[in-house]
Order: C-alpha cells, then structure tokens, then sequence
C-alpha cells in the first residue's frame, strides 16, 4: 500500500504527460479557505491532480451539505472541520480517517488537525484610552452596568465564532450558570450582529460601530497590524482573553467516504501537514499551524496564545449544541429563561 | 397562434426545476416531522407579525417619500437628469454589508453628519428607504411620463388648479406602476435579510433567518418547510391580490408623451431642489461616503486591486452580469407575454422573490449534486432571481398599451412586423429597459452569491468583497471600499449601455 502510494503520484504525472487529462480532486471547504495559488499548482502538478476548490458557506454550512449529499458525495476531500462539528462528522460518517503528522491538538474520526485558533474577546484599544475605563477582568464583570452597551457577539445560531464563544461559555460556567450570565449580559445591552464581519465592521469601534469589545480571534490584533494602510508599531486592537472566555478551535481535514480519488485525498491531507503550507497559512488563514516546529511568522508576536485554554469535549459539543442554542436564541433574543 | 400558447413554457420550466423542485425536494426531506404547533408559538408569530409590518411600514414610506420625487423627476427637466435616474438604481448593486458601512459613515458613532443614529429605529427606516426607493421612483417616473400631454393641459385649461388636475388626471394612470413596484417592495422586505436587518441587529430579524438557522445549521427541514410555506403562502396572496387589481387597475395609455420641461417658476425650483435633496440624503449620500473612502483608499490598495486577482473578478462580473441580464431579458419577455392572461401567472412573477432563498439553495443541492459546483446552475440561479424584474416591468407596459394603434397600423397596410417596430415597441421599450437594468443590477449584487456552492475561479467583484471583510484589517476595509466604488462605476456604464436608446426616445 505504501509503495503503491509512493508509486502512484509520479504514475499519475506521467499518465499527465503521455496527454491523459489529469484527475480532478474535489475539495469542499468552508468560505474563509485560501492557500497561495502557486503552493496549489506545486501540490496539482505533484500529485498529479487538478485541485478543484468548493466553497461552500461556513464551516456549519458546509458540513451540513456534505451530510446530505453523502449518498452522492460532491467531494472527494474536506478541509475546515472543526472540534464544534467533528463529532458531528463522524456520526454522520461523512469522513474516512487518513494518517496524521504528530499535532499539537488532536480531533476524533480520523480527521488530521491542521490549524488551530483561539475564539476570544477582542478591544479596541483607543476606546479604552480616551474613556480611561478599566478592562474588565472576568465574564461576571462583562455583565456589570460598567460595562453597559460595550458588547457585540455575532449570533451562535448563523456564525462559528458566535457558537465558539457560547460552548466556552457552557463549559466554563456550567449550563444554569452560563445562561444565567447570557441574561444578565443581555439586559446589560449585549449587541447580536449576524456573523463575524458585520459585528467588526458594523458595531467594533474601531470600525463603524460604538463597541468596544468584540467576539473575535486571538490572531485579530496580528491581521490588524499584516494589513494595516500604515504599518503600526502596535496593533490598535489586543485581545481581552477572560477566564472562560476563550474556545480552542482545531480544524481538520479528512477524506470525504465515498470520494472519487482516495489516495490524493489522503496526499492532500498530508500536504496540508506539510512545512509550506503549515507557514502559510499562518498570514493567509490567520490560525496558528497545528504541526509543532513549524517557525511563527514575524507578526505573530502581535498574536500571543491566550495562556490555559483547554480545548472542550467534541462529543459533548455535538450532544449539547443545537440545544445550547435554541437556549441561547430564547435568552438572548427572546428574553426568556 | 401556437407559437404565443407557448410562451409560457420557458419561464414555467425555469421556475419548476430552479424553484418548485427544490421547495417541494426540502419539503419531502422533512415529511413526517410536520409539527403545527410550531405555529402558534408566541416567538414565532411575533416574528411573523413584524415581517408583515415592516414590510406594510416601507411600502407606505415609499409611496409617501416616492411619489412626489417620481414625479419631479419626471415633470423637471435639469442637467444630469439621465445621469440621476440611472444611479438611482446603484443602492441595488451595492453589497449590503457595505451599504451599511456606508450609512454607519454618516449616521453611526463615528459618522460625518455628527449624529448617531445607531440602534434607533430612524437607520431601520432610513436603510429601507435606501434599498426600496429606486424601485419606486422609477416605475413612477415611467408612468409620470406617460401621462398623455393633451389630456393634462385640457384639464388645466378647463380650470383645475395643478394639485387637482394630478388628482384627476395623473394619480389613476400612474397607479398601476406605483402598485407594480410596491407590490416588489413588499415581497422584498417580507423576505428580506436586508440592509435593514443589518442595521437593527437580530433584534429585527425576519422569519427568513430563523429558516437558515434550522437549514443550514440544525438540518431541520421540516419546521424549515413549514415556516417557508408560512411565508410563501403571504406573500403569494399579497402577489394574487396585486395581479388582479394591477388589472383592474390598467389604463390604456395614449401615445403622445409629456417630456420634461426646465422649472420656471419660483415653486418649480424649489421643488425641483426638495427632490434632489431628499434623494441626495436617502440614496446617494451613503454611495458617496464609500466611493470617497474608496477613492482615497491610496496608492497602495489601488495597485493591489490590479491584480490576477482582481482582473479575474472584474472579468467574471462583467461576464456573469451580460448572460444573466441577456437570459432575463429573454425569459421575461415571454413570461410577460405569457401573463396578459393569466391571473395566477402574473403572481407567479413573483416566485423568485417568495420562496426561500435557503430552502432552494438546500433543494437544488439535493436535486442536482452532480451539478451543485457547477457554472449552469450558479447561472440559472442569477436569472431566476433577475428574470422577474423585465416580467413585471414589461406586463405593466402590456396593460397600458393602446390595441387600437395596432390595428390601426395594421388596418393601414403595415405588416405585423411594421407594426411592431414603429408602433408598439417604442411604446414597450422603457418598460423593457428599465427591467432590463434592474436584472443586471441584481445580477451584479449579491443575490444568488452567498448561499450557493462556489468556487475560487468564479470570483467576482462582489464575493470578492465579501471575502475582504471576513478579514480584519483597516488595508482589507479600504480595498473593499475601493472594490465597491469599481462596482459603482461599472454598473453605471453597464445602465448606461441598456438605456442608452431610452433617452433618445424621450427627448425626441
């Protein structure tokens, strides 16, 4: 098996060369995916197949269009499963294990962890300068008058990071205690944007909204400083990581059961472990790269790891979410219980 | 004869395999898991209940907000008239999300105008005034326009002072186009996750977010399918009831149209000036602050815009947009032709705008698979949502049209052709171009972007800003700025290329 792996890639490339039109290799994957072109072509030219790229929505989204095509499956490998959905992955037994580098986390199934990232809170920083206020130090201060009408969280019911930062909440304050707080943060004026980019860039602000504090990645500050107009020394937001405030999100890949092309799936798993991918997808993705070793970008000292946080129970996640979020729906916005 | 029976047969197919289908596929997926209770929880029905009002709320506030610029615009002739009723139409291309960066730049915390107005109520109606105006005001200003000349001035001249005159005269021809594009607005904002959703936070929500929750995340098509048959059985009975009064409604025109005049008087500058300012607040001041954001973007995000990247985007929206427009234009003329008719046809016009968008989404991935990440159907799914647009606009210059000329053509020895040409396509053709604009303003929006499969190669100006926006980052909010002033800008050739034919008609 194993030579036949080594064996096939360059048979293929031949096969390519002799005129034969190379495979296709359907990866879906969720909207934020992107990979410089040329790491593509060099993995395309390789494996001897032509990477086609399928987006499809949010990561939620996305494997839930996977789970109802898998008599049928539009894809032969997925990227961007996270530890809120694996467990959900491999009940559905959408996926099929592929052999895993050593990571610095791990996910259940058989899906091979690729990057991680921290769900927590964000400031703008200047806001908190020019109203010299305190930062808050825990959650239960968050839901203090203080902190009245600073906060805008995107909907758990339509954004990963929004459900990220409720199942850290759950975990860390218990179920009664979390949505007990979620009320209180709730008539303390906490703000529902749809998904991530409308609450940055419509209610953060450090855009064009009025609130300070923000659900977003620990990364944030780091892009904040990549993709400044004018290279700042410091980043203009930081992150406000409070005790049971952040998710550790782990994303996966696997190949899709039932694909077309199982071996260059398991290639692409593989070359998604691999060292240039694993750097750049550090400044393309804005996570950190799973495969430990692999060298930080230089602005990645902008985006410390929020220190202790533990990563949640996938199967625990895939038991609770959906109920965890009609709850949410019903405290938050209906102003039940 | 048989040719015209089967006219119907184009749009009819588009609509059973890109719509029906897919409903009735999600609908099936959650047979047996019908739960009816779900309707009468208290939630739900509030949800419900706001839906139906503030789609009520904009129709009324279009109407009174769009009726007196309509017809300023279409009695007063000034410089750039055509320039504004083109642009009128660009709030639609606009990506809502950038719209909203756009009006929280005036009226936000941080805004220019100095007032804040985020989190009232006073953004919610002023975003759907934004979004729902142009539609208004256009189809006014074409029925303004075809007030017939003589029929005006002899109730002047018999002594009826100006407001009673437009009482008796103007108000029972413009009617039905007024009705035409309040009956969109309403099924728009009864649907919508809009501008106005944005603004308001999920406070505001529509039933339509509640149907991609449970779609999309929780895979519970069988609440999914009740509410989205709750919500097309609404709107379609509002779409039946408009059909049969727009007939009702119909008023043959006469040919000789009234065509703008410079403002003489006093008053006549005054109002001139009311309109353009109110339509300077609702509608282009938010354009304006991110095309002045985009402009003064820099050096470096302009030269990053030139990209494989952006050249690729710029390419597929220019291509997308031109076969999509083309298909609509083609499906909606027969639709029109096909709804003089048929009652329920003519409702039918409206399809496109009723179901939910989720649940089609999710139907045609189960109907299709093998196609899902195809360009086809990421094509058919543009002109479905813009074919209606022509199919309105056209059936209700068909119900104005005089049949007398015709014949009246034909009796003189044209051929059907000749009589078509010269008699009853310049009466048609305003109509026509201005659906015709309105479908390649929704084709370059985001309409059928986000909830569709899509793939790196079919990247267009608006997915692309989009993607700008899923990242932080003051460079990544000035290159979608800029992005957005390209969209401007290339819409408004893109208007000006399908009206072109229109203004020389009118001022000849």
């Amino acid at each position: 098996m194993s030579l036949l792996r080594r064996l096939l890639p360059p048979l293929l490339v031949a096969c390519a060369a002799f005129g034969v039109q190379a495979a296709e290799l359907r990866l879906i994957t969720h909207s934020s995916f992107d990979l410089p072109k040329p790491l593509i072509a060099d993995f395309e030219k390789r494996a001897g197949v032509k990477l086609v790229v399928v987006k499809a929505g949010d990561a939620g989204e996305m494997l839930n269009k996977l789970i109802l095509t898998r008599a049928n499956p539009i894809a032969d490998v997925v990227y961007g499963i996270d530890n809120t959905l694996a467990a959900k992955a491999v009940r559905a037994g959408v996926i099929e294990a592929a052999p895993s580098a050593r990571t610095a986390h791990t996910l259940p199934g058989g899906l091979a962890a690729i990057d991680y990232g921290v769900v927590t809170l964000n400031i703008d920083k200047a806001w908190f300068a020019r109203h010299k206020k305190a930062l808050p130090k825990t959650l239960a201060e968050l839901a203090t008058p203080a902190y009245k009408d600073l906060v805008v969280v995107p909907n758990p019911a339509t954004s990963s990071p929004g459900l990220a930062f409720l199942v850290a909440t759950v975990d860390a304050l218990g179920e009664e205690g979390a949505f007990a707080w979620w009320a209180r943060l709730r008539d303390n004026g906490v703000k529902v944007a749809k998904g991530w980019s409308e609450a940055y860039y419509t209610d953060f602000s450090r855009n064009g909204g009025a609130r300070p504090i923000v659900v977003s990645y620990a990364t944030s500050p780091a892009a904040e400083v990549f993709y400044a107009k004018e290279k700042p020394a410091a980043p203009p937001t930081a992150t406000l990581a409070l005790p049971g405030g952040s998710f550790l999100q782990v994303e996966g890949a696997a190949p899709v059961a039932g694909g077309r092309e199982p071996a260059a799936a398991k290639a692409f798993v593989a070359w998604l472990q691999g060292a240039p991918v694993q750097k750049a997808l550090q400044t393309t993705m804005w996570m950190y790269p799973a495969v430990p070793g692999t060298p930080l970008d230089p602005v990645f000292r902008h985006a410390p790891e929020p220190a202790g946080v533990k990563p949640v129970d996938a199967g625990r996640i895939d038991a609770n979410a959906p109920r965890w979020v009609a709850r949410w729906t019903r405290v938050v916005l209906k102003g039940g219980r | 004869m048989l040719a015209r029976r089967a006219l119907w047969l184009p749009s009819a197919a588009l609509l059973a395999a890109g719509l029906v289908a897919p409903l009735l596929r999600v609908l099936a997926e959650g047979a047996g898991g019908f739960d009816l209770a779900l309707l009468l929880d208290p939630y739900l029905g509030w949800r419900v209940a706001w839906s139906l009002i503030q789609a009520t709320v904009t129709c009324a506030l279009a109407l009174v907000f769009g009726l007196p610029l309509a017809w300023a615009l279409a009695r007063f002739d000034f410089p750039l008239r055509a320039f504004v009723l083109r642009a009128l139409m660009l709030p639609f291309v606009m990506p809502t999300l950038v719209a909203a960066i756009g009006v929280l730049a005036l009226f936000g915390p941080h805004g220019v105008t100095g007032l804040n107005l985020q989190d009232t109520p006073w953004l919610l109606l002023y975003g759907n005034l934004f979004y729902n105006l142009p539609l208004v005001v256009r189809a006014g200003v074409d029925g303004f326009a075809a007030v017939p000349a003589s029929q005006l001035a002899a109730a002047r001249t018999l002594g009826a002072s100006r407001l009673r005159a437009f009482w008796r005269v103007e108000w029972p021809l413009v009617r039905p186009w007024l009705a035409s594009a309040l009956c969109l607005v309403f099924v728009y904002c009864f649907a919508g996750f809009g501008l106005a959703l944005l603004l308001g936070g999920q406070r505001y929500a529509t039933v339509e977010v509640e149907i991609y929750t449970l779609v999309a995340y929780e895979l519970n098509f069988a609440d999914a399918g009740l509410l989205a048959l709750l919500n097309l059985v609404v709107s379609f009975a509002v779409a039946l009831a408009y059909a049969w009064r727009e007939r009702t409604l119909a008023v043959a025109l006469k040919v000789e149209r009234l065509a703008p005049q410079k403002p003489r008087t006093l008053a006549e500058r005054l109002a001139l000036a009311a309109a353009l300012s109110t339509l300077l607040f609702t509608s282009f001041a938010p354009l304006a602050a991110v095309a002045a954001s985009g402009l003064s973007a820099g050096w470096d995000v302009w030269r990053g815009l030139w990209s494989e990247e952006g050249r690729l985007a710029a390419f597929n929206t220019l291509r997308f947009t031109a076969l999509a427009t083309l298909c609509a234009g083609l499906f909606g003329v027969a639709h029109a032709l096909a709804a003089r008719r048929s009652l329920v046809w003519r409702a039918a016009a409206n399809l496109p705008f009723i179901v939910s968008p989720v649940c089609v989404a999710f139907g045609l991935l189960l109907l299709y698979p093998a196609y899902a990440a195809s360009l086809p159907l990421l094509l058919a799914a543009y002109v479905l949502l813009a074919y209606p647009f022509v199919a309105k606009s056209l059936a209700a210059a068909l119900d104005a049209e005089p049949p007398e000329l015709a014949r009246a053509a034909r009796t003189l020895g044209a051929s059907p052709w000749r009589a078509f040409r010269r008699v009853r396509w310049p009466l048609l053709r305003p109509a026509l171009s201005r659906g015709l604009a309105f479908a390649a303003a929704t084709a370059v929006g985001e309409f059928a972007v986000t909830l569709f499969l899509s793939r790196p190669e079919w990247l267009t100006l608006t997915t692309w800003i989009y993607q700008l926006l899923g990242r932080p980052g003051s460079a990544n909010l000035a290159a979608a700025q800029a992005l957005a002033t390209v969209l401007m800008a290339l819409s408004l050739v893109a208007f000006w290329l399908i009206e072109r034919q229109t203004d020389h008609a009118r001022t000849r």
